[in-house]
């Protein structure tokens, strides 16, 4: 009973709400949030890209180890990190006991480890990223690159949007639970309640996109009256609006740091481990 | 147009493509400069649709056949781009959260200026937010502000232009009689400092009478006239006519029949200077309904000792919000739950449903303690009604919605409990439409049979009257009073110190999560000090008739006439005088 009912309380929709919001604005002081949104996508360019061609295993592990740090210095969310290692040693886990039950050995193994390893590579620099910019920054920083306005203004907005659909889709939930009926038993492995659930979880999304569209016509009518469509694409607005942005030399060591040890670590890979 | 018209509608018609009748009919208006305006009228008598023409999204954005013109500041919206026409004209919706679209507090309140391309854009939106009062907030998420802050956030946003013109569509709905008069006082520095023309949308007549300068009265798609306030709200008739309720000392006055129509009074100091300040003493005792808690034999139906409640906040930190609660809710209540936005009202409703389980202490529903209950099986006597009542809307018809719990219990025959509910709450033609696309009122009645449909012990309400219109509002009071057959309890949260002064036997003071008062209205009415602490206001007839040392003091508008008048019939006799003045 005492351990369901934690269960419960982290798996509750508050709890996840308050964890999306937080992976979204909760970390601007960190050192990474504190870099150009410009350097951050320079940086992931690398990062989250290059790992699918590299094939050394002594520069993949370097990649990691540099990844790993970041995400420790962007202080990802303690939620993001357990899905993501639920996510990889689900994977892992099942490929190898996949290659053991057919008879593979460590030879078989090993190429499948070293997949596991790019995408670990790619998913923390991914989290590094994206936890270090909130959406008004990722937003800006489309902007600067020329995304154009529509876009970006789209992001924030789902943002701000966000805490309410998830508020009301948790009181449609709990008008469900209301007035419905919960199975009398809970069935082996509580799979009666269980499908209950997951019934009524999916069902609330109904009620929700109805009241969301009625809900959006006052948003459109608030943005036409601010001039939201004018100023969208309107340089001289895109401008004033962008002014904050600057790289600083903050900017430049990271970069340049980042430079420096993918190099040495692709010297070092190159000479040693071949 | 002179040079104090501000705005000047002229002969417009304008309906809606497929609509069959006008939404305005030939409507011709005009405001000056510094006016501060309120517009009343029923529902669908288009009081928003006229606002929506002073800022031009009629005709630009609704699209339909227009006729007439509208010139505001010498622009003809019909030429003026919206946007434009959005830097003299300023608008806060009645559902002025959608109109939030940032999520920092600066960022909302900056973001039209942004737009217009104001490199000064944040020092405009920082002045706004001075005005509008909500200072100290500007790097917080919207999220995190309460419903009234919201609002001047929004009224922030509209103003950020500095336009000459703000228009506001039922400021007050939601909020409770402190955050309502903070709100006007708002709006009236503007207008009375800034000299900005402001037009509201009101419902509410003791704050027009308070507030507004000129009444306009509309009905059917039709300005009918626009007076100054003091004429307007003195034409009972008329308003009453129309489902619109004079301040109740208005109609105290008008109802006593004994004064010229000129000396009616509007506010309550009027009255005070007018009603000879004398005592009316009346012989019995007791007076309304008498006093539950002395009854011998209490029977709980819900038992909450020492209750504490918290939740977790964005920031991950815990807010607490009920306060060691001890609590008995005993058979035959009629129970009003009081006190500002925040003191812990819903989060007590909560608990009893078993939605949220007390963090210490415990909460016990007809013998049965709720956290070992889920809500589903609490449901079975409990009944919580919801603030918001498209938030229990989950089926796509009324009548599918009513019959979910008993549908969902396989209820024989439950068929003609449906028919027999929708009918008691006037659904009955409307059992097929969609929910969320009626009107307040019909929503209303429509999630109170939901709730009635359940057969519940004990019906929680949250805010039943909030949001609508006086007329809709006595309606619902009215069905509210036919609940009690059916039910062993009723519990109410409520700002409307009508409904508890005219239904409630027992009532609840809540502040800060603690029970700052428990007993009948006498205690609560006449305590001065609770009042005040708790930011209650009392019902304007019952100030009035305390302040004239009537004994007992009248909770409703016809007491108060018949004390009066047994006060006159008295006087008469022994040939005295038969009129005031």
């Amino acid at each position: 009973m005492e351990y369901r009912q934690k269960l419960f309380d982290k798996l509750s929709v508050e709890q996840v709400k308050i964890e999306l919001l937080n992976t979204a604005y909760g970390n601007d002081q960190t050192f990474l949030a504190k870099l150009d949104p410009r350097t951050l996508f320079i940086w992931y360019l690398f990062f989250g890209f290059a790992p699918w061609f590299i094939h050394n295993q002594a520069i993949l592990i370097g990649m990691f180890a540099f990844v790993a740090v970041m995400m420790l210095i962007a202080k990802s969310s303690p939620l993001i990190i357990f899905i993501l290692c639920l996510g990889l040693l689900g994977q892992g886990g099942y490929l190898l006991l996949a290659a053991w039950f057919f008879g593979g050995d460590f030879s078989t193994i090993m190429p499948l480890v070293i997949l596991t390893m790019k995408l670990s590579i790619i998913s923390l620099a991914s989290i590094s990223v994206f936890t270090s910019m909130d959406p008004e920054k990722l937003s800006d920083g489309l902007l600067k690159i020329g995304v154009p306005g529509q876009v970006s203004f789209s992001i924030s907005y789902a943002y701000r949007m966000l805490p309410s659909l998830i508020e009301e889709y948790h009181h449609v939930f709990l008008s469900f639970r209301l007035r419905g009926k919960a199975p009398e038993k809970h069935g082996i492995l509580y799979w009666r309640s269980i499908a209950y659930f997951v019934k009524i979880a999916m069902l609330s999304f109904y009620p929700l996109m109805l009241s969301t569209s009625k809900r959006a016509r006052t948003t459109v009518e608030a943005l036409e009256t601010k001039g939201s469509f004018y100023a969208f694409n309107n340089p001289k607005v895109k401008a004033i609006k962008l002014a904050h942005l600057a790289f600083r030399s903050r900017d430049y060591w990271f970069l340049a740091f980042s430079l420096v040890y993918v190099i040495s670590l692709f010297v070092f890979g190159i000479l040693y481990f071949k | 147009m002179t040079s104090a018209e501000q705005i000047k509608i002229e002969n417009v018609t304008f309906k809606y493509p497929g609509g069959e009748e006008p939404v305005l009919n030939d409507v011709s208006l005009t405001i000056n400069k510094g006016e501060f305006v309120a517009i009343i009228g029923g529902n669908g008598s288009g009081k928003s649709t006229l606002c929506k023409l002073i800022n031009g999204l009629i005709p630009h954005y609704y699209v339909g056949d227009f006729t007439g013109s509208a010139t505001v500041k010498e622009l003809n919206t019909e030429e003026t781009k919206v946007a434009d026409l959005s830097q003299h004209v300023g608008y806060v919706y009645q559902d002025f959260d959608n109109q939030l679209v940032r999520a920092r507090v600066l960022e909302d309140a900056s973001f039209a200026p942004l737009n217009f391309g104001y490199a000064d854009y944040k020092d405009r939106g920082k002045r706004a937010l001075e005005l509008a009062g909500l200072t100290g907030h500007d790097d917080e998420f919207i999220w995190q502000l309460s419903g009234g802050q919201k609002h001047l956030l929004a009224l922030a946003g509209a103003i950020s232009l500095d336009p000459d013109i703000l228009i506001m569509d039922e400021p007050i709905a939601q909020l409770d009689p402190f955050h309502a008069k903070e709100i006007y006082n708002v709006l009236k520095m503007l207008n009375e400092e800034y000299g900005k023309t402001i037009i509201v949308i009101e419902h509410h007549t003791e704050f027009i009478a308070d507030y507004c300068k000129q009444v306009v009265l509309m009905d059917k798609g039709n300005v009918l006239w626009k007076k100054p306030t003091a004429d307007a709200l003195r034409l009972v008739d008329q308003l009453m006519e129309r489902q619109i309720f004079p301040p109740q000392v208005t109609q105290a006055a008008y109802k006593l029949d004994a004064f010229s129509n000129k000396s009616i009074p509007i506010t309550l100091q009027e009255a005070l200077e007018i009603f000879p300040n004398q005592k009316y003493v009346e012989e019995v005792a007791v007076h309304g309904p008498t006093n539950n808690l002395e009854r011998a034999c209490l029977r709980p139906v819900v038992e909450m000792e020492q209750v504490s409640f918290a939740y977790k906040t964005i920031t991950r930190s815990k807010k607490t919000v009920l306060n060691g609660i001890d609590l008995n809710i005993n058979q035959g209540d009629r129970i009003a739950l009081v006190g500002n936005n925040g003191a812990g009202k819903s989060s007590l409703m909560r608990l009893i449903t078993g939605l949220v389980k007390p963090e210490r202490g415990n909460v016990t529903v007809k013998g049965k303690n709720t956290r070992d209950y889920s809500p589903e099986k609490l449901a079975d006597f409990v009944t919580y009604i919801y603030q918001n009542p498209e938030e229990m809307f989950i089926e796509d018809s009324v009548r599918k919605d009513v019959e979910f719990f008993l549908k969902a219990r396989k209820i024989p025959e439950y068929g003609k409990k449906v028919d027999r509910i929708l009918e008691q709450f006037e659904l009955t033609s409307l059992q097929e439409r969609d929910s969320r696309l009626m009107s307040g009122g019909q929503q209303r009645r429509a999630s109170l049979a939901i709730g009635v449909a359940m057969n519940p012990s004990i019906i929680l309400l949250d805010e039943p009257t909030a949001n609508l219109d006086i007329a809709t509002r006595k309606h619902i009071t009215r069905l509210i009073g036919t609940l009690e057959d059916n039910v062993e309890a009723v519990l109410v949260a409520t700002h409307d110190m009508q409904l508890v002064a005219e239904w409630a036997n027992r009532i609840i003071v809540l502040k800060d999560g603690n029970v700052l008062h428990d007993g009948t209205r006498e205690s609560v009415f006449n305590d001065r000090e609770l009042l005040n602490s708790a930011g209650l206001n009392p019902p304007q007839i019952m100030e009035l008739s305390r302040e004239l040392y009537m004994s007992p003091v009248s909770y409703t508008v016809d007491d108060f006439v018949a004390t009066v008048n047994k006060q006159f019939g008295e006087e008469n006799s022994d040939g005295i005088q038969t009129k005031i003045i």
